[in-house]
């Protein structure tokens, strides 16, 4: 289970990294997918099942409305992959920085905290708490989450919508 | 923009604020800080022009980083005591972080320099949204942390009111002016904030109605820089006779409303034993006094010649509503005398 993890983490860090390399963004969008595709693999790992899928879902969803956005509005005619110059480069670069900093921090033997209490049958029942109570005594906070949600949907659909007219345009 | 979805836009402002406001979680606070960034973007860019598109990426990608530093203090203390709760913050280390996150988000210096930059793509009714709604929710939050890390506060103070006065000098351009001397003024509150949160809300309030009355006024004369200012007595004369007195009252000159919070921040700073900030405070207000006279100067001070058909617009009719402006313009000028009453209503 702890080499699963540690492939997991390492998963969420060259997804960051690819993100973080500046390509187009399409495939920016694949490295936001993959982050919280093998966070949330990390998180199952670690016993939170529902958590995780939880978590999943709604990182898809976010995921689906920034690839639609942007390939519908600021498609690029001439996208810049991952495997090309600068991006290669400088994902490189993060991945090494990372690496070299992983290794200078020596930390204790590493160990992970299960999500629930233990990592026995009883992990399900804090999580179903939890729940209950986003939905119970949070619920006018889950609205106004809710709420800002879309208006962020708004916000993305208002500053970059025009495309190649619109002020939101791939430098050349 | 449908006047439907303004509407709904500005009750999701309100929303972030009233969240900030009542919130005592840390989590509760994020949410209503971002809710309030979130629906102030698609106000910024409601003309689509790509400066104010601009102006508003900027203030995102700000808002955001203080934002995102605010839940990372906010995680970091609940991680080490196990509190949410935003009066139970009590180590320094994690109310510095706080202060700088929120400091940040109100523009103080040293970390100013997108407020004007930000102004400047704007026009200016979400200007006067931006320089006071949008500062309430994180002034909330600073007036509630109750921060013990007094020299950072007092550097940020003094820092603002500086740079508020110095960057201000050089500025033609009025809606930079106006984000400088925003600066400068929340130096003023940040200053006393943590000797008497109730001096620091009455400084507030009167940059508020100040502010207001400002931009207001430069709306209603159609001015965005200096040389525009200098035919804008055709427009409203009476106005523009009384411009000088609400600029003034912004520098704090003493039968104006706006020498009331400078007064008393000073007395109790001198209180504080703070005698050499105090000082310090006094004279960068100059700088700031400097700008303001200059725009008085040219909008009041000097009658610039016009032609004949630019003379006339005055016996029109404004199409704006000119009662607010009315009263937020007494209330700038001539509320010194109503010092004691409104040092009572704050300290209740």
């Amino acid at each position: 289970m702890l080499y699963c993890g540690n492939l997991l983490l390492l998963g969420v860090v060259v997804g960051t990294a690819a993100v973080a390399a500046n390509p187009s963004p399409f495939y920016a969008a694949l490295g936001l997918v993959t982050v919280a595709a093998m966070g949330c693999g990390f998180i199952m790992c670690s016993g939170g099942t529902f958590l995780c899928l939880v978590l999943f879902l709604i990182y898809l969803g976010g995921m689906l409305v920034v690839f639609a956005y942007s390939v519908a509005l600021c498609a690029d005619p001439f996208p810049t992959g991952l495997a090309e110059g600068s991006v290669a480069k400088y994902m490189a670069g993060y991945l090494l920085l990372t690496g070299g900093a992983a290794q200078c921090t020596t930390l204790a033997p590493p160990f992970w905290w299960s999500v629930g209490q233990e990592a026995d049958m009883s992990a399900m029942q804090g999580e179903a708490e939890g729940v209950s109570e986003a939905y119970g005594g949070g619920g006018i906070i889950l609205i106004s989450c809710a709420w800002a949600l879309l208006v962020a949907l708004y916000v993305a659909l208002g500053v970059s919508r025009g495309s190649s007219r619109g002020p939101v345009r791939p430098i050349k | 923009m449908s006047p439907y979805v303004l509407v709904l836009l500005l009750f999701t402002l309100g929303l972030g604020t009233t969240l900030a406001f009542v919130s005592s979680h840390w989590l509760l606070a994020w949410v209503g800080l971002e809710i309030n960034t979130l629906a102030i973007l698609p106000l910024m860019v409601r003309n689509h022009h790509p400066r104010a598109v601009e102006a508003a990426t900027k203030y995102f990608l700000i808002q955001a980083g203080g934002a995102a530093v605010l839940l990372f203090a906010g995680v970091t203390n609940a991680w080490l005591t196990g509190q949410w709760g935003i009066q139970q913050a009590t180590s320094p280390i994690f109310i510095g972080v706080i202060s700088i996150a929120l400091a940040l988000k109100l523009g103080l210096a040293p970390l100013h320099s997108w407020m004007p930059e930000v102004f400047q793509g704007l026009d200016l009714n979400t200007g006067l949204v931006l320089a006071t709604w949008q500062k309430l929710a994180p002034l909330a939050l600073l007036f509630q942390i109750q921060p013990a890390n007094s020299p950072l506060l007092i550097f940020l103070g003094l820092a603002s009111t500086l740079i508020g006065g110095w960057g201000g000098l050089n500025q033609t351009q009025l809606r930079k002016i106006l984000a400088y001397s925003s600066i400068a003024q929340l130096g003023w509150v940040v200053l006393v904030v943590q000797f008497s949160p109730s001096l620091a809300t009455l400084a507030v309030l009167v940059y508020i109605v100040a502010a207001a009355a400002t931009f207001i006024i430069l709306k209603l004369v159609k001015s965005t820089n200096i040389n525009m200012l200098a035919v804008s007595w055709a427009k409203s004369p009476a106005l523009v006779a009384m411009a000088p007195l609400v600029f003034l009252s912004l520098a704090g000159l003493p039968p104006l409303t706006g020498f009331m919070p400078k007064w008393l921040i000073i007395e109790e700073l001198s209180k504080q034993g703070l005698g050499p900030a105090a000082t310090l405070a006094v004279l960068t207000a100059l700088l700031s006094l400097y700008y303001y006279l200059r725009i008085t100067y040219a909008m009041t001070l000097t009658m610039f010649p016009n032609n004949f058909s630019g003379v006339p617009p005055w016996r029109l009719r404004p199409l704006q509503l000119t009662f607010p402006l009315a009263c937020l313009v007494t209330g700038t000028i001539s509320v010194l005398p109503l010092t004691p009453a409104a040092i009572a209503l704050v300290a209740l």
